[in-house]
């Protein structure tokens, strides 16, 4: 086994959980909500690049941007369904109605896409950068590139502009920034499309390093949960590095250890870490940034 | 008459009534396999519906105690040759230990972590599931003998859906007395206290912790025993026990009626089934009708069809009740 190798999977893989985790990020951050239905975003996400690119014919550069058209969608008509249980702050029946939306969209994607499982190809994953022994793709390199610069993007608009301020102060205190002339609807709008066209973005970048199977979706939601709580709930700057750690020690499991069980195992680290500080956990939740 | 003597002569009838429907329906294969799944279903969901209705917490690791049940059934009747007692005793025990070993990690979770966990839990099981041998691997767990649970000279066996609906429904009939109990109990009253405002249980004397506890073992057990008899029905058990339909599908029969609603979950999975046994448009579009019930219930309709109902039986009763006064029905819309 070259560890150095593994190292650089580790890397990009890491970068690819903290990607797909940016939009929950957010979402949990500011609104306190949580979206079971994550996973099948993120499968639909990859399922509309591949459409668009292997069926209609657009440059992957197009496909991208119509995914997350399409992601963002998705999030504005979840959160309209989800608008009352929202604002009474109803977690049980919003946890519930996002799994029934995984749900559709998983009996949708199958319908509309069949149950066959695809594969992605762009001009940045046939590029191979080879170093002696080691070697990653330009698709690697782009994953990295894009989780950086949409983590630093976010901490930018969230610390220093008007939304940003906006945005925080409906984590806060939504009644009182409703009072203080806030539009909180409209930023419960605009974070659920956010997440949905995050995590649109994030499958854009990374299926094409795997498969696309309608089935997928499970272990993305759970390895989101792993870098959002890892990295504090609702911290960008914790999730980012929560997501490359995840990716090491995920990529060094299953290269040391056993690759079908890096789920469990990542989940196992969790649950230890849940039993030790599980007040320091959800004392944290308040505050995006 | 008063509401509990009304209900203690309509609950038998509807009892010997839901016993007889499979025969008065015509008898088939199917209506029978319909039945004793809609039996099975339920009570999978029953246990689930304490948690979530009652205690206020959405467990999704309850496919995890339906399939313990199953693979433990499965177990225990292939390769130590245990007959239907010894299997159902033996997926109790394995459900009360995966209850008290979740129940305890997750003791001091709540809201969305805890769900969150207990999703994590599900999907572990499948990798475990899926890839252990012990288990069957993706292979799964064949040749489970018929159900028999003869005793003293007395033979009871079934090795058909017909005559595996008489124990579905005794399972069943069982399942929504204790679940009757409960509520009426004081671990029932706790648990509500708790769900609702876990300070003012605590100043009177209640551990919020310690309820959530015994709830969960309370329940765990409940969707085990579905699994143990959805493993003599099917006759194997491989990893698709732990899909998200059976998760789905819980959770819409704790809703779809209406919370804390007795015969809320029976109901729901009666109607759910009964779409995708005799008015099914194919595997895919079932999908999409049972999540988007799911969500249009809880979007639109939080109080279930029972709260839609509950104005038109408001007008037959004349509203003698005033308004300021809180029932037990309230809790319906509790979050």
């Amino acid at each position: 086994m070259n560890l150095t190798q593994q190292v650089i999977n580790g890397l990009v893989l890491g970068h690819a959980y903290a990607l797909i985790a940016i939009g929950w990020t957010l979402l949990l951050g500011v609104a306190r909500l949580v979206n079971f239905g994550h996973g099948q975003m993120y499968m639909v996400g990859a399922f509309v690049t591949w459409w668009a690119v292997a069926k209609a014919g657009m440059p992957y550069a197009l496909a991208v941007p119509v995914a997350m058209a399409v992601g963002a969608l998705f999030g504005l008509v979840m959160q309209r369904m989800m608008l009352k249980a929202t604002f009474e702050q109803n977690l049980v029946s919003i946890m519930i109605m996002t799994l029934g939306f995984g749900y559709v969209m998983h009996g949708a994607a199958a319908l509309v896409f069949g149950s066959t499982g695809q594969i992605l190809e762009t001009s940045l994953s046939l590029y191979e950068v080879n170093m002696g022994d080691l070697w990653f793709t330009g698709q690697d390199a782009a994953i990295v590139v894009a989780a950086i610069v949409l983590f630093v993007g976010l901490k930018w608009v969230l610390d220093g502009t008007r939304i940003g301020r906006l945005v925080r102060m409906v984590a806060e205190d939504p009644k009182l920034a409703q009072l203080a002339g806030v539009n909180v609807r409209r930023v419960y709008y605009g974070v659920f499309s956010f997440e949905g066209a995050a995590v649109a973005f994030a499958a854009g970048m990374v299926a094409p390093r795997t498969p696309i199977l309608t089935s997928m979706g499970f272990e993305e939601v759970i390895m989101t949960f792993v870098v959002v709580v890892f990295g504090g709930i609702g911290s960008v700057k914790g999730s980012y590095f929560a997501g490359v750690a995840l990716g090491l020690f995920t990529a060094l499991f299953g290269a040391l250890v056993s690759p079908a069980y890096t789920t469990a195992a990542a989940f196992l680290v969790l649950i230890a870490l849940l039993v030790l500080r599980p007040g320091g956990l959800t004392s944290g939740a308040a505050g995006a940034h | 008459m008063t509401h509990t003597k009304l209900r203690n002569i309509l609950l038998p009838l509807v009892g010997v009534g839901v016993l007889a429907a499979p025969s008065m329906l015509g008898g088939t294969g199917s209506i029978y396999s319909a039945a004793v799944l809609i039996a099975i279903f339920a009570v999978m969901a029953y246990g689930l519906d304490v948690i979530v209705s009652d205690l206020g917490e959405v467990s999704l690791a309850h496919t995890v105690f339906f399939a313990a049940g199953c693979y433990t059934t499965a177990l225990l009747s292939t390769r130590a040759g245990f007959d239907g007692w010894g299997t159902l005793a033996g997926t109790i025990v394995v459900a009360l230990g995966l209850a008290l070993l979740i129940g305890l990690v997750t003791l001091r979770l709540r809201e969305f972590v805890f769900s969150l966990v207990t999703y994590a839990v599900g999907v572990v099981a499948v990798t475990l599931a899926s890839n252990w041998q012990f288990l069957g691997g993706s292979d799964g767990l064949r040749g489970i003998p018929p159900l028999d649970m003869s005793f003293a000279g007395i033979t009871l066996t079934a090795s058909n859906d017909q005559e595996l609906w008489p124990f579905a429904f005794a399972l069943l009939t069982i399942t929504v007395y204790l679940i009757d109990r409960f509520r009426h109990s004081r671990l029932g009253a706790a648990a509500i206290m708790t769900h609702l405002n876990p300070r003012l249980a605590t100043m009177g004397g209640t551990d919020p912790a310690r309820v959530r506890l015994q709830v969960f073992l309370f329940s765990a057990p409940i969707s085990a025993a579905a699994g143990w008899l959805y493993a003599y029905q099917r006759a194997y058990v491989s990893a698709d026990v732990l899909e998200n339909y059976f998760l789905i599908l819980m959770l819409t029969a704790v809703v779809l009626m209406g919370r804390r609603q007795l015969l809320g979950p029976l109901a729901a999975v009666a109607l759910i089934l009964a779409q995708e046994k005799f008015f099914s448009l194919g595997g895919y579009v079932d999908k999409i009708i049972l999540g988007s019930v799911l969500v249009l219930i809880l979007g639109f309709f939080p109080q279930g069809l029972m709260g839609l109902a509950k104005p038109l039986l408001g007008l037959f009763r004349g509203n003698r009740r005033p308004v300021s006064q809180p029932s037990i029905s309230s809790f319906g819309d509790i979050k």
